[in-house]
């Protein structure tokens, strides 16, 4: 040490002058700054997330609603079979009735003024398709309705539907509308005699997919998302945790586990469209099995899902302190009994959490499940992994592909189902990760 | 010279519970020990003081093969337990372990309940027959460690949830649960206040009849209190091993003179 630095130590600081004040300044000017940009940064994710959602929710919500339409239906006996058969007997005399006839009759009925063919089917045509479905169900549950006249909700077409939520401008002229003006008057008419309703369509979340929109529902999907998720936690949790496991407490480290590292961290970052690829070269292609599947689905997003449950489960694990494996290594626990008895119980809500957020990730995909089939058109709720399915996203998509008008707030509203799930298993984790944290 | 002492001890008195012959530790470049030869009689504390980085606790933790868990450590030498080499191939670590306990500078219970502590060693070593036996073994470990009138109406508890000194008593009882033959610690009270350590120094004093207890320490007040035999390490040399007597009041060596006065280290 020089005597000329021992002198600039031993000067005394002026703490009061101008220079020092304006640095003070300054210092509390850039703190403030940095504040007022982050705190706006955060406003602004805050207001699009708010928007994003006001905006699904204000479309999807009357995805959730339907338009009935209740109509005097005349269960006419000449048409219908003998509700005195045993009760096989009768629903398989159903299958073959032509209640399509019933229907119009029953309409005709109501508007004795329509005539005509062109104008019967337009009246027909103001109920959905699946109206003569839910009078067979009628008819098969109580054949004693037979020979009576009974007033019964049906469901309207999507296009009433869509004029009745008011997603419909009926002052465009008649040709740049679904709906003519005589359908609309007819609408009214059943509106003045409060015969429409527009109430909860359980449907909706009970049924599967159709080509009607206010057929469709969301359970086909969800339960192929099910499905799919199950065959992805059971190949993709125990392979990625065991990978963990081994690669954390007991891999040497050396060149080849420095390449495997390097590249479970690549594999996370590739695009999920390239897993679908592999999933379609190798499951399909080389093991031959069925498309479509959520067994092949599964499959899939378990390759996708695998490095990002080996990254946060090794981090989980190597957040155990070392303390508490030289404490069981001190005792004479042997390698396999520290891991097993006291890495891994306490690296497990880490593990879980990884996991879970592995799999609401799984659950959002659609592009891999794209290239293995899963984008088919599937009516039937599917039955086993090896059933065909669709899962949520793709549901979505199909949806949003399709031209209707009343697909847009089906669209929005599976939406809300798919984000329902989402939140649900996320804040599953973040239980998890409180309920198990345990502090050293 | 430091060789024949012992060898001339070795004479009087009753075989060593352990030898260590020409001991030396290197991690890849570092050359941490430096030929480090040392008897240990089972009745007796050991204590090794030395400035930080003089490698006292990596000779420690040669003496259970701690060290094997580090992947660039290589030892050099024997170290005899009962006359067998630990290093020998035929050797089970994990029977060693049990053989040759551990007490660690910061208390490590595991987050179990207090009872699951002790009883998790006699567990894995099937020690205990039954249930019976096995509450038998915890409550003669706790009532060794000194902790059981503390700690006997909340076996359940979490051990974490003790204080400092009561955790370490509790890694105590759980290293003796085992019924070890050689206790090492490894700066047991460094981490504790004055009173925890009085404690755990007492009972370092009750234990020392039954096993071979080697400690590391950096309290000179500490290794006079509690040793019978101290050795001194500089720079991974053994530089004076003898009676902690004579090493306070009369060492032999300039620089343990220099380190027990304060004047290096």
């Amino acid at each position: 040490m020089t005597d000329n630095t021992r002198n600039i130590l031993d000067q005394q600081v002026d703490w009061h002058s101008p220079k020092v004040r304006a640095r003070l300044r300054r210092r509390h000017r850039t703190d403030f700054l940095f504040r007022a940009i982050g705190f706006s940064a955060v406003a602004a994710a805050g207001l699009f997330l708010v928007f994003l959602l006001g905006n699904i929710i204000k479309n999807g919500a009357p995805g959730f609603l339907q338009t009935s339409i209740e109509v005097d239906v005349a269960f006419d006996p000449s048409l219908l079979p003998d509700p005195t058969l045993e009760r096989a007997e009768f629903a398989a005399a159903m299958a073959r009735v032509d209640l399509q006839r019933l229907l119009r009759q029953s309409l005709l009925d109501h508007f004795p003024e329509v005539s005509g063919r062109a104008d019967t089917i337009r009246l027909t045509r103001m109920l959905s398709s699946g109206a003569r479905a839910q009078l067979r169900d009628i008819l098969v549950r109580n054949p004693a309705v037979v020979g009576t006249t009974g007033k019964v909700w049906l469901l309207a077409s999507d296009e009433v539907d869509q004029v009745v939520k008011g997603n419909v401008d009926i002052s465009l002229p008649e040709q740049n509308r679904k709906l003519k003006n005589k359908e609309l008057v007819w609408l009214q008419r059943f509106e003045s005699e409060g015969r429409v309703s527009l109430s909860f369509h359980s449907r909706f979340i009970t049924a599967g997919d159709s080509r009607e929109p206010e057929l469709v529902g969301v359970w086909g999907a969800i339960v192929g998302s099910g499905l799919t998720l199950l065959v992805t936690l059971l190949t993709a949790f125990p392979i990625g945790v065991a990978s963990a496991i081994y690669l954390e407490e007991f891999a040497p480290k050396n060149r080849f586990t420095d390449i495997v590292e390097v590249n479970i961290n690549n594999l996370a970052a590739v695009p999920s469209i390239v897993f679908g690829l592999l999933g379609l070269a190798f499951f399909l292609g080389v093991m031959g099995m069925a498309r479509s599947a959520p067994i092949v689905g599964g499959l899939t997003l378990a390759l996708l899902t695998l490095p990002t449950i080996i990254i946060s489960a090794r981090a989980a694990i190597a957040a155990v302190p070392p303390s508490i494996r030289d404490a069981a290594r001190g005792l004479g626990a042997s390698s396999m009994q520290v891991a097993f008895h006291h890495v891994v119980p306490l690296a497990m809500p880490g593990i879980l959490t990884g996991t879970i957020i592995g799999m609401a990730r799984a659950l959002g995909e659609s592009a891999p499940l794209l290239m293995i089939g899963m984008v088919a058109f599937i009516v039937d709720v599917p039955g086993g992994v090896n059933d065909p399915a669709t899962v949520l996203p793709v549901q979505i998509f199909l949806w949003a592909d399709s031209p209707e008008r009343a697909f847009i707030e089906k669209t929005s509203a599976a939406i809300m189902v798919l984000l329902f799930f989402l939140i649900a298993m996320n804040g599953m984790a973040i239980w998890l990760r409180q309920r198990f944290e345990r502090k050293w | 010279m430091l060789n024949a002492a012992i060898e001339s001890e070795n004479e009087a008195l009753s075989p060593p519970k352990m030898t260590i012959r020409d001991v030396h530790v290197h991690y890849g470049d570092i050359h941490a020990v430096k030929g480090v030869t040392l008897d240990l009689r089972p009745d007796q504390v050991t204590a090794l003081i030395g400035p930080s980085g003089c490698g006292k606790s990596t000779l420690l933790r040669c003496m259970n093969r701690m060290n094997d868990t580090i992947a660039d450590c290589r030892v050099e030498g024997q170290v005899f337990l009962d006359g067998q080499d630990i290093y020998d191939s035929q050797i089970d670590v994990v029977q060693l372990r049990a053989r040759v306990g551990m007490v660690f500078q910061k208390p490590n219970p595991f987050p179990k309940s207090i009872y699951d502590n002790v009883a998790y060693g006699p567990r894995i070593h099937g020690l205990a027959t039954d249930r019976d036996a096995l509450d038998e073994i915890v409550e003669a470990s706790l009532e060794k460690a000194g902790l059981w009138q503390e700690v006997k109406d909340r076996l359940d508890q979490v051990g974490t949830a003790l204080s400092g000194g009561q955790q370490q008593r509790l890694c105590i009882a759980r290293a003796i649960a085992v019924n070890p033959e050689v206790i090492l610690m490894d700066e047991p009270c460094s981490s504790l206040d004055p009173i925890a350590t009085a404690k755990v120094e007492a009972l370092i004093d009750e234990l020392s009849a039954r096993y071979a207890i080697v400690i590391v320490t950096h309290s000179m007040q500490q290794a006079a209190r509690v040793s019978q035999k101290t050795v001194f390490f500089h720079l991974g040399e053994m530089i004076e091993y003898g009676d902690t007597t004579q090493m306070f009041t009369a060492p032999r060596e300039d620089r343990t003179r220099d380190y027990i006065t304060g004047r290096i280290g």
